[in-house]
This record gives C-alpha cells, sequence and structure tokens, in this order.
C-alpha cells in the first residue's frame, strides 16, 4: 500500500528580526499546498526569500495567485519588466532616484497593496543593486514603552512631492506642482493593524506630523526611520539569477540600492491586492 | 607742470541684470582711489569679477579692508580656506556639501556679511564653477501683483533645512547636530537703507509663517527658480588668479559640483555687515 507522505513546509530564519528563506520546491510552491504558511511566515518575518527557484513568467503569476488576489498593474495580467534600461523605460533614471530612499508602496491610497514579488533575471554586478527591507512591525515593538506612548496617536502627512525633495532639492515649480498634484494623504504613524499587531508608518513620503513644530516633526520622522533602518531590523538582499523575494508592503520599508542604469539588470514584479485599508486616522 | 591723473575705474557689464568685470590693474585696486565707485558697482551689479588679479593674502585682505573691513571669518581667521578636502576643514567640509545648492550666507545672523571675496588658487578639473543670482534685480521685475503677494510674508531659516539638500536620510546625530545652529526669521523682502528691495531665499528658507506646508513650498521655490533664471543668473568659470566679490545681501550663489578630493582651493575675505537684514 502506497502512502501519501505530505511535504513538509521548510524554511530557515535569515537574522532574529528580519526574513527568512523558504527551502520547498517549486513545484510544491505551485501547489499552493503552503500558501496559508507563506501568508503568516510573511506577516512574521517581513521578507520572504526563495533562492534560485527560477520560475518562469506565467509560473510567478500562478505563484502569486495562490498567496492572495493579483494585482495588475496597466492592462497586463503578467509580470511588470524592472528596468533601468532607456530602451524599455525613458523615464529610467527619474524612477532610479526615487526607488533609493527608504519607503513603503501605496501612501497615497485608501488600501496599500499587500505584498511585492521580485525575482531577478539579469543582476547587477556584484556589490550594487541590492534591496534593502526594513521591518517596521518588528521595530515598533522594540521601542521603549515612553517612546511608544509618545507616538502611539501622532499623524504624519504623506506626499510624493515630499520625496521629490529627496532626489531633487531644487526643483523647478512646474515639477513641484506637477508632483503635488497627485495628492497627499494624512497617516497614521503608528498603524494597529486588524491582527492587533502595529508597525511603524514612515518612509520618504512622510512630510511633516501633525501638530508639532518642524524640528520635532524632523526628529520623530527621521529619528524612527534610523531606528527602523538599523541593521537588526534590516535586510539587503544581494540578488542571484532566479531568486524570488516577496515583502509584506504594509510591515516593511524597502529601496534599491544603487546600480550602474546601463548594466542591463532585469528584474520582474508581481504584486498582491491590499487586503486591509490604513488605520482611520480619526 | 605735472598733471595728477585721476585713476579711473575702468568695467564692462556681464549682462544687463548681474554681474561686471574690472580691468584695473592690481595697483590701481590696491591704490584705494577706485573704491567707491567699485562698492557702487557692487550694489549695482551684484558680482564683479576682477579676471586673473593674482592677489596674494595679504592684498586681498589689503583690497578688502580698502572697500570697508575685514570681517574675521569662522575661528578667527583672516583668509579662510575653502575647500571640500577634510584634511583642511575637517568638520567645516561636511557644512560646506550645502554649498552646492543655492543659498545666501548669514541668514541666521542678525546682520549679515555685505559681501565675500573669493580668489582662486587652485581650480578643479572639472566642475567647480561658481554660480550667482541677483536677487534685488529679479524682485524687481516680478510682476506688481506677486510683489504685493509677498510683500509681508516671513520665512523661517535654519541650516538643518539646508543640510537635507544633500543628506536627505541623516541620522539623528547629524540632526541634533545642524538643529543646535539654531533658526532665524527673517522677511522674504528685505529693504535695504537705500531703499531697494531683494529676496532673500536660497537653502536655507524652511518655511513661510502661516502658509500650508504646500503653499510655503511653491513660493519659495517658484521664486527661487525665477530669481536664478537666465537675466538674473551668472556662472563664472574660474581660471587661477581670478577674484571674484559678490553682495552678499543680494545675491544667491552656489558651486556646482566637483570632486572634493581634486585639491581645489579658494581663499575668502569677508566685508563686515553694516545692515541687519531688517531695521
Amino acid at each position: 500500500m502506497a502512502t501519501a507522505t505530505k511535504t513538509r513546509f521548510e524554511y530557515e530564519d535569515i537574522k532574529p528580526k528580519i526574513g527568512s528563506r523558504i527551502l520547498n520546491d517549486k513545484q510544491s510552491l505551485l501547489s499552493g499546498e503552503f500558501a496559508s504558511e507563506i501568508r503568516d511566515l510573511l506577516e512574521a518575518r517581513g521578507v520572504l526569500v526563495f533562492p534560485k527557484i527560477d520560475f518562469t513568467e506565467d509560473e510567478q503569476v500562478a505563484f502569486t495567485k495562490t498567496l492572495g488576489k493579483f494585482a495588475p498593474e496597466g492592462d497586463d495580467e503578467g509580470v511588470t519588466k524592472i528596468t533601468l534600461d532607456v530602451k524599455e523605460n525613458p523615464q529610467s533614471a527619474e524612477y532610479l532616484k526615487g526607488s533609493l530612499y527608504w519607503h513603503i508602496d501605496g501612501t497615497r491610497n485608501e488600501v496599500p497593496i499587500l505584498a511585492s514579488l521580485l525575482s531577478c533575471k539579469v543582476p547587477s554586478p556584484k556589490g550594487t543593486g541590492n534591496t534593502g527591507f526594513s521591518n517596521t512591525y518588528a521595530a515598533y515593538e522594540d521601542l521603549p514603552d515612553d517612546k511608544k506612548a509618545e507616538i502611539d496617536d501622532l499623524h504624519v502627512m504623506h506626499a510624493p512631492w515630499a520625496s521629490l525633495f529627496y532626489y531633487s532639492p531644487e526643483p523647478a515649480l512646474a515639477m513641484l506642482k506637477g508632483m503635488q498634484a497627485i495628492g497627499e494623504k494624512e497617516l497614521p504613524l503608528v498603524w494597529e493593524h486588524k491582527s492587533g499587531r502595529k508597525s511603524l508608518v514612515l518612509g520618504c513620503t512622510s512630510h511633516h506630523v501633525i501638530g508639532v513644530d518642524h524640528t520635532k516633526s524632523a526628529e520623530l520622522i527621521h529619528g524612527l526611520r534610523e531606528w527602523a533602518t538599523s541593521p537588526q531590523f534590516t535586510y539587503s538582499h544581494a540578488w542571484e539569477i532566479g531568486d524570488l523575494v516577496i515583502w509584506d508592503n504594509t510591515g516593511t520599508m524597502h529601496r534599491a540600492e544603487a546600480y550602474d542604469p546601463t548594466c542591463g539588470r532585469m528584474m520582474l514584479r508581481t504584486k498582491l491586492e491590499g487586503e486591509e485599508p490604513w488605520a482611520d486616522v480619526n | 607742470m605735472p598733471v595728477i591723473e585721476k585713476t579711473r575705474l575702468r568695467s564692462e557689464q556681464i549682462k544687463p541684470k548681474i554681474g561686471s568685470r574690472i580691468l584695473n590693474s592690481k595697483a590701481e585696486l590696491l591704490s584705494g582711489d577706485l573704491s567707491d565707485e567699485i562698492n557702487d558697482l557692487l550694489e549695482k551689479s551684484g558680482v564683479l569679477i576682477f579676471p586673473e588679479v593674482h592677489f596674494n593674502d595679504d592684498e586681498q585682505m589689503q583690497f578688502t579692508n580698502l572697500l570697508g573691513g575685514l570681517a574675521k571669518e569662522i575661528r578667527g581667521e583672516q583668509i579662510f580656506k575653502v575647500s571640500l578636502d577634510k584634511s583642511v576643514n575637517q568638520k567645516v567640509a561636511e557644512y560646506l556639501k550645502g554649498s552646492l545648492y543655492w543659498h545666501i550666507d548669514g541668514t541666521m545672523n542678525t546682520v549679515p556679511i555685505r559681501a565675500s571675496m573669493l580668489s582662486a588658487k587652485v581650480l578643479s578639473p572639472e566642475g567647480g564653477d561658481t554660480d550667482f543670482a541677483n536677487t534685488a534685480t529679479s524682485y524687481e521685475d516680478l510682476p506688481t501683483e506677486t510683489k504685493d503677494k509677498i510683500a509681508d510674508l516671513r520665512v523661517v531659516h535654519s541650516l538643518w533645512r539646508s543640510q537635507f539638500y544633500h543628506t536627505p536620510e541623516p541620522s539623528m546625530e547629524q540632526i541634533e547636530d545642524w538643529q543646535s545652529k539654531g533658526e532665524a526669521e527673517l522677511p522674504l523682502v528685505c529693504t535695504h537703507k537705500s531703499g531697494r528691495k531683494s529676496m532673500v531665499l536660497g537653502n536655507t528658507a524652511h518655511y513661510v509663517t502661516g502658509v500650508d506646508p504646500k503653499k510655503s513650498y511653491r513660493i519659495l521655490h517658484g521664486l527661487r527658480e525665477f530669481a536664478t533664471s537666465e537675466p538674473y543668473s551668472y556662472r563664472h568659470k574660474w581660471s587661477v588668479g581670478d577674484t571674484v566679490i559678490w553682495d552678499n545681501r543680494t545675491s544667491l550663489h552656489r558651486a556646482t559640483p566637483y570632486d572634493p578630493d581634486c585639491g581645489r582651493m579658494m581663499h575668502r575675505t569677508i566685508l563686515q555687515g553694516t545692515e541687519a537684514w531688517e531695521n
């Protein structure tokens, strides 16, 4: 009599406060049998790495769909190419500049995306083009109680135009007006998720803390960003061909590390629809 | 019968709204005979260029004194060595990164310096030009309705805001250091004793008081963009031995990027302030 043995979910932690590597094979991942384990681990660890899993484009889309609702980008149901090659993407230089600073995606949407999945087709030269991640749940949880009490009820104005000043501190008025037209949104500095867990909402879209003076506001936004991006809460992924990484956009910040735009680096991205709106600011 | 010829100022205009070149010899400049005319032209042009005049440090100090006195530089030196090389200036090299963006010196002092004088000793192989923009002639050319709108606005200036231009993700240690230098509130439009008006802008200009942040940034960056536009700005490409003076109260200035380790060296003296930002 044949015995059906269920495959075990296998992973190892990268650092105590952030990141795990998933060690199961492609077939078992695509079967969806570990979807709920992967979702739980993603929320717990912030970033999951699937080393050299070598998904095809179709497999990446299929895998994404096992984890939640696939979020199409543009008109396409497939993967999105992330490259700075000007032949593929004429806006590439601008795109790179903005992505080099710590940020959370979707700070101007009602419901931010749940997660992004990025796979590496062509890496940049070693030592360049890593992707950095910061665990904003773990960073909040490790704050001293008096700091938590100080910041728990604060709100921050987030605006794409604030991030403009990171890479273009002397913008032309037309550029500034264009970025300001995209809008801005007030978000809680501390996001209490439906699960009851709390994370910090920070990054280069943070313009100012509401109701405190400019000096204090800068201290809060940058002091907490420095804390959340300190070594114990961060992981910098050095890409190998075939790697896939998922990060929980609701509990991490991320950034690209600099690389030569002409080096041919090519990544494929898919996204999972958000499932939870930003906590109400009122 | 001997005829005593008074030395005459020989100058040429660079642009109608900014800049003049002064063509007199070093000896004529150091005679003191031209000082009043030079001061008048400085106020009118904003920036004066003395091409390859080759002042040594003593001569630069002497010339500075002839125009209205030498202020003590940071740490009491009379000649300040402007260099991004850490071995020359240590901590100051960090702050000088802010000089790559449009700014006015002394926005956090009650009485700003009147003018700065810079002499080129060692050039950078690439970049390292100095840009100037005239905030008096650009103000004069603003539409009347803009002048009316900005007439009474006040702006908070701080060194710490200017440091975010080059270090947008600072550490708390940096922020605390920068913020310890204080801040100052100044009128956006400064009226000089002469009645002339100019705008106080640049990378230390953080926000317009009592205006929402979006509008505040549009005002400050829109006016900076206008003041630094082509008619009101001049880029000086240095030759060794050039000396340049600019009227600090009516000029924004900046260096264009260059390799901090290339050895570029400028010697600066400053002319004491004679007027507070506001009276």
